[in-house]
């Protein structure tokens, strides 16, 4: 709880914000300019929180009647906790951790030196830190501090077992653990079902650890109490109101989504993390005990074990852990440094990695020791299981899946960057190994946890780090260059002071971004990664030195294995040689028998020195970790090869189908070639049918010619009729001509016949001749008037024109005549 | 980090442009240079690129995380400009894991050790080894003993650091981020050795 520690008067140096971290210069402008919004935030937070914490153990009451007393006494409990001031509670922690450095170690020495024997141990290492203490309590006065009432309260609610304890936690413990307020129960419940498998896990490991360590069997029962304890009502919740649970949760989600306030930070996260659940008592001192066990007596080879290089590591790293923040003087190094060091040990498959020396100083401002270290035992055990280990497998997997995801959200801006020649991951890489501190304003940062820790895994981390994306990629899409883009991006990502922004934005643009898609996409990018993994090992194994066979074997590991290393620590001690043997069991189960006949081995000849059994029990754990480890090396070769089966697997079907596309086509063209056939018989038809066309042409061409031919000839009879016509009008005029000759004879006959007669008499002699002749010349001109009416209306008809030429022809006779 | 980098690279993704751009820039006068900074945690890296881009030294520096970016750029005295993109990696071996994504297509790579630490030269051999195997055949090499202002605390002789860089054909220079001793000729020295695009 170091956050605590800070004055105020430290934090109004300009350069540092109200968290008590570096501030960037050019960034300063920018965070006083948020620092209202922030403050007015944090007021709106810290009511919609308390008002929710106020209820929502009501809400959840009716479930079970005889937790009544019990909840309404955490609320009282709750109330009291708050009116109590803060001040007081800090100044308790700051006085207290100046005891505490002193205290660990004497507990440390004591505890352990004392050999075999159960009780004394015990009762010297209350002794001790009773004595360490002591100088505490006295520096405390008679100070009833608001959290001493907490602590009676929780005394009452835990089982008798813990009675007893409870005298020596209030004065060993009171500044490295402390009990989250009651109020935040209902939180911790929600949240504890989430937590049932780790903690039977952990259960597990509960117990090896007992074996391995019987000086503090009383924990087991402790322990194992309080899980089945949270077991049982966390079962009896989920049944009995899994509505009311939900509806809480979303409630909670959505304050979570607008913050944490300040002050209930480090208890919320506590509670989301689960880690009174996780939390085995004295575990965290006995991990401090080894090391200082280790640290003095294996001073020498301290280099060469595993743990050695990670103490060398975390040494170099605290002073550069958030240089200069005011609460990380000597006190803060030192739980800083303890908790790095107790988390090697209890996880030596990650032992020490650069970025959790932020995690572990983020967590220790805000709460006290033993709590963060459990916090952080939560959290990169679990959230980020495998991110963090030799390999880094699933940080790396976690990079190939978020520039997919890149890809997919935003391939305009990927295709910007990949044109400047820049790999989203190289920018994206640092935002996730340190989950953003550093990277990002702190108060965003905070928010992201926030939820982070709330949701209980990294989904967060991928819609926060698309989120920046979506805000920043506008402006990187106008860069013109790789270094341009990239000091755009980190100088954009560092000014993100609108923390509720970009809370919002992730946790509601990317929705899409689930659990299961992230999944999904996990597994097919793992085998990648893993592929080249290998490569390297196989790769490091020509380059081993300062590498020690510990850390290497961890290195093939991904579940925790986390009391395996301790075999180092146990010399001396053949019980616990012993009895480590079924624990390692349950990992393995390949080892199994060989570690039986070990252990039946191991008594049988009952080796006269136990020094020399140990070692030689030493020798042989490590030839079979070794023979373990080539064994799971071959197993991941023989993996691979299957995998290239597959794949072969895989071509076999492809080429199936190629085969059966192959045929498809023949058939196809076989087809193909059928329709030509039937194409060129049309053809053939085709011109068959032109050609009758062409003799039907040529036929109807001679018609026509035909035609032609036939109207020239009447074209000819007409030339020949009006030649005819000629002839006739000629004819008639020679008739008339003859007429009038025949008249005038006729005139010169009368006159004859009257110059014979008497001219009178002569005239009316002959009337008959003359009427004779007059009627064949009426005769011809009545024909000649029809004939000439009908050759106008119509020239043509032969026969007419015939008859008309006969006519004229009998005319002509009859002319003659 | 991005660790996919390892893979990608093996699956002959395309890398942007990086051949091209980072291999010197695309006109003779202005070369743009990606440089990558590798060795052991706690050599002083980040403050060799702090002092050279910012020309301060802070002695609580943050431990780098990933990898940070810094660019600069310098004028040599032939009128031309050098632009160095300059990746800044993380220290502890795991993240070695993920160096391939950063020296990939980096043009020149400076290979940093603490002169009072026979641990952080044994460190920057390895990263030769590692560079020569995998990074551009043409990379630059540079090799740098830093911190040379303790040399009351020396550890690796001058000689040393001398021989093995020649041995291996690249350039050696000892360096002080405290004093800024030699920082920025550590630069114009790998300035003038870039390879140029030819200046017709």
């Amino acid at each position: 709880m170091l956050l605590s520690l800070l004055s105020k008067r430290s934090l109004e140096v300009d350069s540092r914000d109200s968290y008590g971290f570096a501030l960037r210069p050019q960034y300063a402008q920018r965070y006083r300019e948020y620092s209202s919004i922030y403050k007015e935030e944090e007021g709106e937070r810290s009511y919609k929180w308390r008002s929710f914490l106020g209820e929502a153990p009501n809400s959840a009451k009716p479930s079970s009647p005889e937790k009544k007393h019990k909840e309404t006494s955490e609320v009282e409990c709750n109330e009291v906790k708050e009116e109590s001031s803060s001040n007081k509670v800090c100044k308790e922690d700051d006085l207290s951790s100046k005891n505490i450095s002193e205290g660990t170690k004497e507990v440390g020495v004591g505890g352990v030196s004392e050999g075999g024997d159960l009780s004394g141990n015990k009762s010297s290492g209350v002794n001790e830190i009773k004595e360490g203490t002591s100088a505490g309590r006295v520096c405390e006065g008679g100070n009833s501090s608001g959290r001493k009432v907490v602590f009676d309260s929780s005394i009452e609610n835990s089982s008798e077992k813990d009675l007893h304890y409870s005298e020596e936690r209030k004065t060993r413990k009171v500044q490295r653990w402390a009990e989250i307020r009651p109020s935040l129960s209902a939180i911790e419940k929600l949240m504890s079902s989430r937590f049932k498998k780790g903690n039977d896990v952990k259960g597990e490991i509960r117990n090896g650890n007992n074996d391995h360590l019987p000086y503090i069997e009383k924990s087991k029962l402790g322990g194992g109490v309080s899980a089945t304890d949270v077991n049982k009502s966390s079962a009896a919740l989920v049944v009995e109101d899994s509505l009311q649970q939900f509806s809480l949760w979303k409630e909670l989600e959505f304050l979570v989504q607008g913050g944490i306030p300040k002050d209930l930070r480090g208890e919320v996260w506590q509670a989301f993390v689960g880690v009174k659940t996780r939390r085995v008592k004295s575990y965290y001192e006995d991990l401090l005990a080894k090391e200082t066990i280790n640290a003095e007596s294996n001073e020498q080879n301290d280099t060469s074990t595993a743990s050695g290089k990670w103490r060398k590591q975390i040494e170099k790293d605290i002073t550069r852990t958030f240089p200069g923040h005011p609460a990380l003087d000597e006190h803060g190094r030192n739980s800083l440094r303890r908790l790095l060091l107790a988390y090697a040990r209890h996880n030596p498959s990650v032992g020490y990695c650069q970025a959790m020396n932020f995690f572990a100083g983020l967590l220790l401002l805000l709460m006290p020791e033993e709590n963060a270290f459990w916090t952080f035992v939560g959290i990169i055990d679990d959230y980020f299981g495998g991110c963090y280990t030799e390999e880094m497998i699933e940080s790396q997997v976690d990079q190939l899946v978020f520039e997919e995801l890149m890809r997919e959200r935003f391939p305009k801006l990927v295709n910007h960057l990949e044109y400047l020649g820049v790999q989203v991951t190289w920018i994206s890489g640092p935002w996730f190994l340190s989950i953003f501190v550093n990277m990002i304003p702190w108060e965003s940062v905070l928010r992201v946890w926030d939820v982070l820790l709330f949701e209980g895994n990294r989904v967060m981390l991928f819609r926060t780090a698309l989120a920046l994306m979506e805000l920043y990629g506008p402006a990187l899409v106008t860069t013109k260059d790789a270094g341009d883009a990239i000091t755009l991006l980190q100088s954009l990502a560092g000014s993100t002071f609108d923390s509720s922004q970009l809370v919002l934005t992730a946790c509601m643009g990317f929705l899409a971004v689930t659990e299961e898609k992230l999944h999904e996409l996990r597994e097919k990018h793992r085998p990648s990664v893993l592929e080249v993994v290998e490569e390297r090992a196989r790769k490091g194994r020509l380059w081993k030195d300062s590498k020690g066979i510990a850390s290497k074997l961890y290195s093939f590991k991904h579940d925790q294995e986390p009391l395996v290393e301790e075999k180092k620590v146990s010399k001396g001690d053949d019980m616990a040689a012993n009895e480590e043997i079924p624990r390692l069991e349950s990992h393995s189960s390949d080892l199994d028998e060989l570690l039986h006949s070990l252990n039946v081995d191991s008594e049988v000849d009952s080796l006269p020195d136990l020094q020399e059994q140990v070692v030689w029990l030493k020798v042989e754990l490590c030839r079979l970790l070794e023979e373990k480890r080539n064994a799971i090396l071959r197993a991941e070769e023989l993996e691979t090869a299957l995998m290239d089966m597959v794949k072969q697997d895989n071509r076999l079907q492809l080429s199936a189908r190629i085969e059966e596309l192959e045929q498809e086509v023949a058939e196809l063209q076989q087809v193909l070639a059928d329709k030509k056939e039937q194409e060129v018989a049309m053809m053939q038809v085709l011109v068959k049918l032109e050609h009758d066309q062409k003799d039907t042409e040529d036929a109807r061409k001679r018609a026509e010619q035909e035609l032609a031919a036939q109207k020239l000839e009447v074209h000819i009879l007409q030339e020949k009729y009006e030649k005819a016509m000629i002839s006739i009008a000629e004819l008639q005029k020679r008739v008339i001509v003859a007429e009038s000759m025949l008249e005038a004879t006729l005139q010169y006959e009368s006159g004859q016949n009257k110059a014979l007669s008497s001219p009178r008499v002569g005239g009316r002699q002959s009337p008959h001749t003359d009427s004779n002749s007059r009627f064949g010349l009426l005769f011809g001109r009545g024909w000649l008037d029809k004939n000439k009416g009908k050759s106008n209306a119509e020239e043509s008809g032969e026969s007419l024109s015939s008859n008309a030429a006969l006519g004229t022809e009998s005319n002509d006779q009859e002319k003659q005549t | 980090m991005g660790c996919g980098s390892s893979t990608l690279g093996r699956d002959s993704r395309p890398l942007g442009r990086d051949n091209s751009e980072n291999g010197g820039g695309q006109d003779a006068k202005n070369l743009r240079v990606k440089l990558v900074l590798l060795g052991d945690s706690g050599v002083g890296k980040s403050c060799i690129v702090l002092r050279f881009v910012r020309g301060q030294f802070d002695p609580t520096s943050k431990v780098t995380v990933g990898a940070s970016f810094l660019s600069q750029t310098i004028a040599l005295q032939d009128s031309t400009t050098v632009k160095f993109e300059i990746w800044d990696t993380a220290g502890q071996e795991r993240y070695a894991a993920l160096a391939p994504l950063y020296y990939r297509g980096a043009a020149v790579a400076v290979i940093v050790y603490d002169i009072t630490s026979p641990e952080s030269f044994s460190k920057a051999q390895y990263w030769v080894k590692e560079l020569q195997k995998h990074g551009s055949p043409e990379i630059v090499l540079a090799l740098v003993g830093n911190k040379a202002d303790l040399h009351e605390k020396r550890e690796v002789a001058v000689q040393d650091g001398i021989d093995y860089a020649e041995k291996n054909g690249m350039f050696f220079i000892e360096t002080s981020a405290k004093t800024a001793d030699n920082i920025n000729e550590l630069f114009e020295e790998i300035a003038k050795r870039l390879p140029r695009p030819s200046a017709s």
